[in-house]
């Protein structure tokens, strides 16, 4: 019954419910910048996350949990332990770290074969567009081999947390799509 | 509307709660997935419910990492719940300890300072390595916080860190900010800083030079005294007696600025306040203004004792150790050591070494009421206390030391004797021969003493104790003319010689040899033999051997009139003291647990409060390492402790019989011409060693009185 009820209220208000969103990415890329370019439309200096952020923030009606986990790879393994529940994934890329483009995809591949993260959407961010030499969007892409991702919602937005480009349009399709699966 | 909409919505958001589902995949999936539920209230309900497992005793360390999850949240109440997991678990998850990291780092930049103080504080407490590598930012910025609250956590929290990682500790300088902390203007936060570098120090003493700290901010010690907490108060007053005054002038400041505390409430302040008044009375010429604070002083210690008893009997304790130095500090305040009924044993038998101290023995009216005190005490029941006061008795009668008031205590304790307690005989017996030690030429006290004693048939099962046994058989020796079954009694000891413990059995040895031409031949011979076969105590054999060769040399004549006719020295005092050096320290430590113990806390006693390392989140190799510097140290601390108790064997039985294992050699080799002279030191240090031993067991205080170093390298032991 409580659940039921409790449920019920959710949908008059859509106020209790939390969407958990995950913010994924190498160690550099961007992830803390993005975090807190979304919760208070600044930017804020940051320091190598040891551990993780967590902000709640209010978009479009949702209430999205963002989590932001460092980066580093003594942390990457401990990633999964907040899998669960996720209904979305964020990954930021470094677009100017061409040498690690490799290492990006290969975690992003790995990523996106637990079985926990099957039913989310994957919104990429390809960052520091603000940079010289930096690669485009689609060049990207294609070394992040997204085109082989089947099954599964995604899109790649070319962004600067810095300059605050890109990071509202990447989020918008990202609600759309969540809306359309949760709801 | 909109107030009562947004107020609906939050009585319900408060109130929606997902009842907990019954599944069959047990508690803990149960508390996982509530953990990580969408709903804040939930996961609030689960985490009460993790911690209420914890509490309980089972382990639910499983849910770490989920617990982890609820860690940043601006709830309060959560967060706290959440750092109290983690303290408690982060031990047995390291490595995924460092997922904390970063909101310890950012709680401690927190706008609230509670949180801010909390973060620090749980940062700290956490054992594992990879966490206390990123402590250095959030403990600098915490100890430079604008809140004093949170100043004084991150101060204790720099122990904390030295205590668990000593090296790092060091390396990141924040022993120096916790230096400046000392000049701190909040008082509060000034106690910590001196608490947390006494912490330190103790560890280690030359990662801070702390004498040289305190001394430089005397001033505001003295200062910040006056506005904080009484444990804050008992901290800096405990660093105020580690500061040795320039001059009489700062002396004479310092217990003016100090005190106003003894008037305090809590008996720890006082303690501590007396401590460094003490300290600062050194500085001092005697006149009218000393006499002035030792009448502060008196009246602070009367106070101490209207405190419930077990504080009552830990200031006793602290009096006897001031009594020692002042001795005449409280001398009217006799009356309020006067036992009360409903006194406890503990404090009673502590109250009797206190009046015994006190008693001004130039005073006869106070001598004789506590002699009457004394009298009435030895009619109760417990006879613990009984057998200490007529102890007592004794010493009175010795510190008052008149022909008149001796023969009192004697009535007296001829009365108690013969009212027929069995469990008051040990005591009497030792009280009696202790006055007949102090006026062995009184000749009819001896008489009616020995003609007491010589009234009971059967000493040997009377008595219970080994020292009254041994004064029992000394007196026999002293005074055979008075026993007229005196054959019959020594007989008897001798026949249960192998049964009784050393003392018995030396006294017995040494009374024989004495009495060797009254008695028939064969009891010599048998307890000679009986002393060098039977008995495993290594120091009755050596005597034994010692006074056989003495009697079966050949002209032996002269040297054994001369061993016979040895007395026991006059005993002036039977109540034990310090020697100077404890006393000193023990003075520098009134109010702690070594002045319960009077034994002072000296650097041993610090290194074995050392032995705490972190195990959790070390590999293999490291603790094997450790492992391995522990079972050196081990070692090495039994090396050191046998070496040690070597040294106080010899050096015990260097004192006991001064110089008697030092002639031994000369003796057996002996010429003839330097044979008595030989011969007469030894043996006549050997009484008198026995003498002081069995003075040493009547009071089971007395050997850490008469044995100075001895009792160092003893208290060096534990």
């Amino acid at each position: 019954m409580g659940n039921y009820f409790s449920s019920m209220f959710d949908r008059l208000w859509g106020a209790n419910k939390e969407l958990r969103i995950l913010i994924l990415g190498l160690d550099g890329a961007g992830k803390t910048t993005i975090l807190y370019r979304l919760q208070i439309g600044e930017v804020v200096t940051t320091k190598p996350t040891i551990g993780f952020n967590v902000e709640t923030l209010s978009y479009k009606n949702l209430k999205l949990n963002v989590w932001d986990l460092g980066g580093q790879t003594s942390i990457r393994p401990y990633w999964r332990c907040y899998y669960a529940d996720t209904a979305a994934v964020i990954f930021v890329v470094d677009s100017t770290d061409k040498d690690r483009m490799n290492t990006a995809s290969q975690e992003l591949h790995l990523m996106l074969q637990e079985e926990e993260l099957q039913d989310a959407a994957l919104l990429v961010f390809a960052n520091k567009q603000d940079q010289p030499g930096a690669l485009s969007a689609s060049e990207v892409s294609k070394e992040l081999n997204l085109v082989e991702l089947k099954d599964r919602s995604w899109s790649i937005v070319a962004s600067s947390a810095i300059k605050g480009e890109g990071i509202t349009e990447g989020l918008d399709w990202l609600i759309d799509v969540i809306k359309d699966e949760q709801l | 509307m909109a107030p009562l909409d947004k107020k609906i919505k939050k009585f319900l958001k408060n109130s929606i709660r997902i009842a907990p589902k019954i599944s069959d995949k047990g508690e803990l999936a149960e508390l996982r997935t509530g953990l990580v539920s969408q709903y804040p209230q939930t996961r609030k309900d689960a985490i009460k419910q993790t911690i209420k497992q914890m509490t309980l005793g089972k382990d639910v360390s499983t849910l770490f990492p989920d617990v982890l999850k609820n860690i940043a949240t601006n709830d309060i109440e959560q967060k706290k719940l959440v750092y109290l997991y983690v303290m408690n678990y982060a031990e047995t998850h390291p490595e995924l300890c460092i997922l904390v990291v970063n909101t310890f780092v950012t709680d401690a930049q927190d706008p609230n300072p509670l949180i801010r103080c909390m973060a620090i504080r749980t940062m700290s407490m956490i054992r594992v390595d990879k966490i206390l590598e990123y402590i250095e930012t959030p403990l600098r910025k915490t100890l430079q916080d604008d809140n004093p609250y949170v100043r004084k956590t991150a101060v204790i929290c720099v122990a904390k860190l030295f205590q668990v990682n000593k090296i790092l500790c060091i390396e990141l300088g924040v022993l120096e900010d916790l230096s400046y902390s000392l000049s701190d203007e909040n008082p509060m936060v000034i106690a910590n800083a001196i608490a947390s570098l006494n912490e330190i120090y103790s560890l280690d003493e030359t990662a801070v030079k702390l004498p040289e700290l305190i001394s430089r901010h005397v001033d505001k010690f003295l200062n910040a005294l006056n506005e904080c907490t009484e444990w804050a108060r008992i901290t800096i007053l405990t660093a105020l007696s580690e500061y040795q005054a320039k001059d009489t002038m700062d002396a004479n400041n310092i217990i003016t600025r100090v005190k106003a505390h003894l008037q305090h409430v809590n008996p720890a302040v006082v303690l501590a306040t007396i401590k460094v008044i003490i300290k600062n009375m050194n500085y001092m010429d005697a006149g009218q203004q000393t006499e002035l604070i030792q009448k502060k002083i008196s009246s602070a210690l009367v106070s101490l004792m209207s405190t419930p008893p077990e504080l009552q009997y830990v200031a006793l304790k602290n009096i006897r150790i001031i009594l020692e130095k002042y001795p005449e500090i409280l001398t009217k305040e006799l009356r309020i050591f006067y036992i009360k009924f409903n006194d406890p044993l503990y404090v009673k038998l502590e109250k009797v070494e206190i009046l015994i101290r006190l008693v001004d023995p130039s005073n006869l009216k106070q001598c004789t009421l506590l002699l009457n005190e004394l009298k009435e005490y030895s009619m109760e029941f417990e006879p613990e206390f009984v057998s200490r006061c007529i102890l007592g008795l004794s010493q009175l009668g010795i510190k008052y030391s008149n022909e008149k008031f001796i023969q009192k205590v004697l009535d007296i304790l001829i009365e108690l004797v013969e009212s027929g307690q069995n469990s008051i005989n040990d005591g009497c017996c030792i009280a009696m021969c202790n006055l007949l030690r102090h006026c062995p030429t009184n000749a009819s006290m001896s008489k009616s003493i020995c003609s007491l004693l010589n009234s009971w048939s059967s000493p040997v099962t009377l008595l219970q104790q080994d020292s009254a046994k041994c004064n029992y058989i000394w007196l026999m020796g002293e005074y055979p003319q008075y026993f007229s079954t005196l054959g019959d009694k020594i007989n008897e000891f001798v026949e249960n010689f192998t049964g009784e413990s050393t003392l018995t059995q030396t006294s017995l040895l040494i009374t024989v040899v004495k009495l060797h031409n009254t008695l028939e031949g064969s009891v010599l011979q048998n307890v000679l033999e009986l002393a060098t076969h039977e008995t495993s105590e290594v120091d009755v054999r050596d005597m034994a051997m010692i006074y056989w060769r003495c009697l079966s040399i050949d002209d032996s004549s002269a040297l054994v009139s001369q061993l016979c006719n040895l007395h026991a020295p006059v005993i002036d005092s039977t109540i034990d003291k310090f020697t100077p050096e404890v006393l000193e320290k023990l003075l520098g430590q009134l109010g702690t647990i070594s002045s319960i113990y009077f034994t002072p806390m000296d650097d041993s006693m610090r290194k074995k409060l050392q032995h705490q390392n972190i195990i959790k989140g070390k590999h293999l190799d490291e603790l094997q390492d450790l492992a391995k510097n522990e079972l050196e140290n081990k070692t090495n601390d039994d090396i050191l402790l046998d070496f040690d108790s070597e040294s106080v064997n010899t050096a015990a039985n260097q004192t006991q019989n001064n110089n008697l294992l030092g002639d031994l050699d000369d003796l057996f080799d002996f010429g003839t011409s330097s044979s008595t002279t030989n011969g007469n030191s030894s043996t006549g240090s050997a009484a008198e060693g026995i003498s002081q031993l069995s003075l040493g067991n009547n009071n089971s205080d007395k050997t850490s009185g008469t044995a100075d170093s001895n009792t160092q390298d003893l208290l060096n032991l534990f």
